[in-house]
């Protein structure tokens, strides 16, 4: 078994979903989450919009050009059998990428076990 | 590669998220997560509070960089002198693939 993290934009999580299940992937769980990624992003942007829109709250200001800006992603977790594994990269891959920065990242890693809590089941009958 | 997570206080986030983005490790997932440690959660007269808002941070690295990236996050999440209960903890697990989704490519 292998846990796929996958961390995607905010607004193709509804696309992921679709393709997933069209691909008998039903099964997944995701959060909001925040984060930042190898490059750098540029802010200058909003730096400029927060000196010119004198009416902006002080607080939402201090907010986005003081705060650690990250950047709101979407965390998908999936856990799939070994032979499976390509197959749901793959696909996440090829929904999400625009050739742009900031897609994403995914990450396999290794499950030991899978227990189903309403029978007990354990192993792949699980998942 | 390894996962690290790291479950710190809501307070140091900022600190250590610069901290590491200096020591050239930008890249950084930050969730929101409430728990408690094996001291029960904080206890006010009779009432025990177990679920304490803490902040999680997700980065995967090379194996190499794990030890400093853990000392840095220690070092850094650390309240006090001597640290305190409800500093947080720090999970390192493997990782057998990472893929960027722009481009398809395999590895960090």
């Amino acid at each position: 078994m292998k846990e796929i993290m996958a961390i995607i934009r905010m607004d193709m999580i509804n696309k992921t979903k679709d393709a997933l299940l069209k691909e008998d992937f039903p099964s997944f769980h995701c959060k909001k989450v925040m984060g930042r990624g190898k490059k750098k992003v540029d802010y200058s942007m909003l730096e400029g919009l927060i000196s010119e829109n004198e009416r902006m709250s002080p607080m939402l200001a201090e907010v986005i050009s003081e705060g650690h800006r990250l950047l709101p992603k979407r965390l998908l977790s999936l856990i799939v059998e070994d032979d499976q594994v390509k197959k749901a990269v793959e696909i996440i891959i090829n929904t999400n990428s625009k050739g742009n920065q900031g897609d994403g990242k995914i990450f396999v890693l290794p499950v030991t076990e899978t227990i189903r809590v309403r029978t007990g089941e354990t192993g792949n009958e699980a998942i | 590669m390894l996962m690290i997570r790291a479950i710190i206080r809501p307070e140091r986030v900022n600190v250590v998220l610069s901290e590491l983005c200096d020591a050239g490790f930008p890249a950084v997932t930050k969730i929101d997560v409430m728990g408690r440690g094996k001291q029960r959660g904080v206890k006010v007269g009779d009432v025990f509070y177990d679920e304490i808002p803490k902040e999680m941070l997700i980065m995967v690295v090379k194996d190499e960089d794990k030890d400093d990236v853990v000392k840095l996050i220690m070092k850094n999440a650390k309240t006090g002198q001597k640290g305190a209960f409800g500093d947080g903890k720090i999970f390192v697990s493997p990782v057998e693939e990472a893929y960027t989704i722009s481009s398809g490519s395999n590895g960090l």
